[in-house]
């Protein structure tokens, strides 16, 4: 039953996946034949140089024969080369992905780690202050927009700080360019960025797993555990927030694309070199190749958080069958 | 969150049935509109946004009268004025007037996102319905485009179709609508589907009418409840979305002001100007803030079961 369930959905994702190159192709090839990058750089060039650069770069290929050509290379692995610089497009995606990394990976470990408490707290208390003013702070998170909430915190904790002679964060980079990239180094250069994101993450899911709670402690067995005369605390945290957390493990699967493409606006903020950034800086410069790899690497990742939160999803709750 | 009026609100027409007087049966949209009213600070909220796009719309009004100022205008000899008369909040690089920028930055960000709204919701209802309603290949065809396009990043998909589309607001809205749909075409056919197997659905057929008029006057009519509460839990997302956009270069183009794109150059500020940095970002939190509660009280007024 649940091989077959995979198969299908798997069968489905190459369909999705199908539909997603093509939908970033047609895009692409909006533009494509009408600018080579970097072009504007070099004002001596004659035109059947431009040409010749056009050649090169695959760009006078009728737009069939360019995506056979890219999908093949996907299929062995092989991005194609940045049309910018000429290195992979799979080096640049490796060589920004464990910044990246860092930085969800931290923000979602923070998120998960305050919201679960603060989501609990909210539930057992419900409508005392406490709840209250959670709530309030976690409407705020979500309604805050993440780069203006980036630039005040540049502006408080580097900027005046900094000022007023007192110990400041650097506001920009993973790590310093001088001497720098040991481990407080870069602890440093994360806390602001880190901060921004997991502001996002806890409020959002402090809210969930609240509603969740309360949903599950209304639950028969729930009032079954407490009849029998079980104490309130092992209710409480091993019937009840054992229950409530399953939904929290599909609201993380579908973050996971959020590893790659969640933080791509605190990525420029602070200049943290990461794939959002990357994928950012080289979508103005016209890089196809590159942007395309980067869609589709990001992509690859959403299909695959949903399929694993389904999964886990059924792991975690017998009563899920999948047909 | 309503509060104890609430259920006493709820109780009411029971007990008006018993005595025999009391209020008649109320329909559900006239109940909708009370547990509304009910809500106070889902209806502060309302109000508030109702203001901003009154000031939104009357902006040529307010620059004329009240900061005489027009959006676009220049004047380097009062660059970077701190927040006192004459200029309310100050003035930017250029020596233009804050408040004025901010006022028809207002139109850009409540104009796109209205547009959005409408787009999503047109297209991913007609989507959904169809889906939902004739099933089989059709529905294959349709949920796996809906898939493929909640598949992509929605941001790298902004990203890319900013730039090849010169954004202006209708574009911009066209191209944050073109994720939007899909979400609402998701919900539209889980509650076509749920509906169709109802009696009236069929007793409706069986007299004769016609696919059309069945989608149209007897399913559309109960899709809309989930359509209002979508639309208006949307509101927010897109005004965030569509500041970032601004922010990154990618939406609104200067000189037109939107609240994002008065955000660009922001760290250049930080050591003379601050009050540069703050005020776009407070009228968008501010703004978005209210969407969102007010979007909460529609969502417990018209779908009580959601709560």
């Amino acid at each position: 039953m649940l091989a077959k369930y995979v198969a299908r959905r798997f069968f489905a994702s190459i369909v999705v996946v199908l539909g997603v190159t093509l939908i970033t192709l047609v895009l692409m090839d909006r533009t494509r034949g009408t600018y080579v990058p970097g072009i504007d750089l070099n004002p001596s060039l004659r035109p059947d140089d431009i040409a010749r650069l056009r050649a090169d770069l695959g760009l006078d290929r009728p737009f069939y024969v360019w995506y056979l050509t890219w999908i093949w290379g996907v299929l062995h692995g092989d991005f194609g080369r940045s049309m910018i610089d000429g290195s992979t497009v799979m080096s640049h995606i490796l060589d920004r992905l464990p910044n990246t990394l860092e930085l969800t990976g931290t923000a979602i470990l923070i998120g998960v780690v305050i919201a679960i408490p603060v989501g609990v707290v909210g539930a057992l208390r419900r409508g005392s202050k406490t709840d209250h003013t959670m709530t309030v702070v976690s409407v705020a998170g979500v309604a805050v927009p993440q780069f203006w909430m980036g630039l005040i915190l540049i502006l408080i904790f580097s900027v005046t700080l900094e000022q007023r002679g007192l110990p400041w964060l650097p506001s920009s980079g993973a790590y310093s360019a001088v001497n720098g990239g040991d481990f407080f180094d870069r602890l440093e250069h994360l806390i602001l960025p880190a901060t921004v994101l997991s502001f996002f993450y806890t409020s959002t899911w402090s809210r969930f797993i609240r509603s969740s709670m309360l949903e599950v402690l209304s639950q028969d067995y729930i009032r079954t555990a407490r009849a029998k005369g079980m104490s309130e605390r092992r209710v409480v945290y091993l019937h009840g927030l054992r229950n409530a957390l399953i939904p929290l493990v599909t609201l993380i699967g579908l973050e996971l694309p959020g590893l790659v493409s969640g933080g791509l606006v605190v990525e420029v903020v602070f200049g943290w070199p990461g794939i959002g950034k990357l994928a950012f800086e080289r979508a103005l410069q016209y890089d196809y190749t590159t942007v395309m790899g980067v869609t589709f690497f990001a992509t690859m990742l959403v299909i695959a958080g949903n399929l694993l939160a389904d999964l886990l999803y059924g792991v975690l709750d017998p009563r899920i069958r999948y047909t | 969150m309503i509060g104890p009026s609430r259920v006493a609100e709820l109780d009411l027409p029971a007990s008006g049935i018993e005595t025999g007087a009391g209020r008649p049966a109320q329909s559900y949209w006239n109940e909708s509109w009370e547990r509304l009213r009910a809500n106070r600070i889902g209806m502060i909220a309302g109000i508030l946004i109702l203001v901003f796009a009154v000031i939104a719309v009357m902006a040529p009004l307010f620059s004329a009268v009240l900061t005489h100022y027009q959006p676009q205008t220049i004047d380097l000899s009062a660059t970077f004025r701190p927040p006192v008369s004459p200029h309310f909040l100050g003035t930017d690089e250029l020596g233009r007037d804050t408040l004025t920028r901010l006022i028809w930055g207002a139109r850009v960000t409540l104009g796109v996102a209205l547009l959005t709204v409408a787009v999503s919701l047109t297209v991913g209802t007609a989507v959904g319905m169809l889906a939902g309603y004739y099933g089989g290949w059709l529905d294959d065809v349709l949920m796996r485009l809906v898939d493929t396009v909640l598949a992509i990043p929605a941001i790298f998909l902004f990203i890319l179709m900013s730039i090849l589309f010169r954004p202006t607001p209708v574009s911009l809205a066209l191209i944050i609508a073109s994720v939007g749909w899909g979400q609402v075409a998701r919900l539209v056919r889980g509650e076509v589907l749920s509906v169709k197997q109802r009696d009236f659905i069929l007793a409706t057929r069986s007299i004769g009418a016609r696919h059309l008029r069945l989608m149209l006057r007897h399913l559309l009519p109960n899709v809309l409840p989930v359509l209002i509460v979508a639309a208006s839990l949307g509101v927010g997302q897109i005004i965030l979305i569509e500041a970032a956009l601004d922010f990154l270069g990618l939406g609104i183009q200067p000189p037109t002001a939107s609240w994002g794109n008065m955000l660009t150059n922001a760290e250049s500020y930080f050591f003379h100007s601050v009050w540069l940095v703050y005020f776009p970002g407070v009228m968008i939190f501010v703004t978005v803030l209210a969407s969102n509660v007010f979007g909460n009280a529609i969502r417990d007024a018209f779908d009580p079961r959601l709560k």
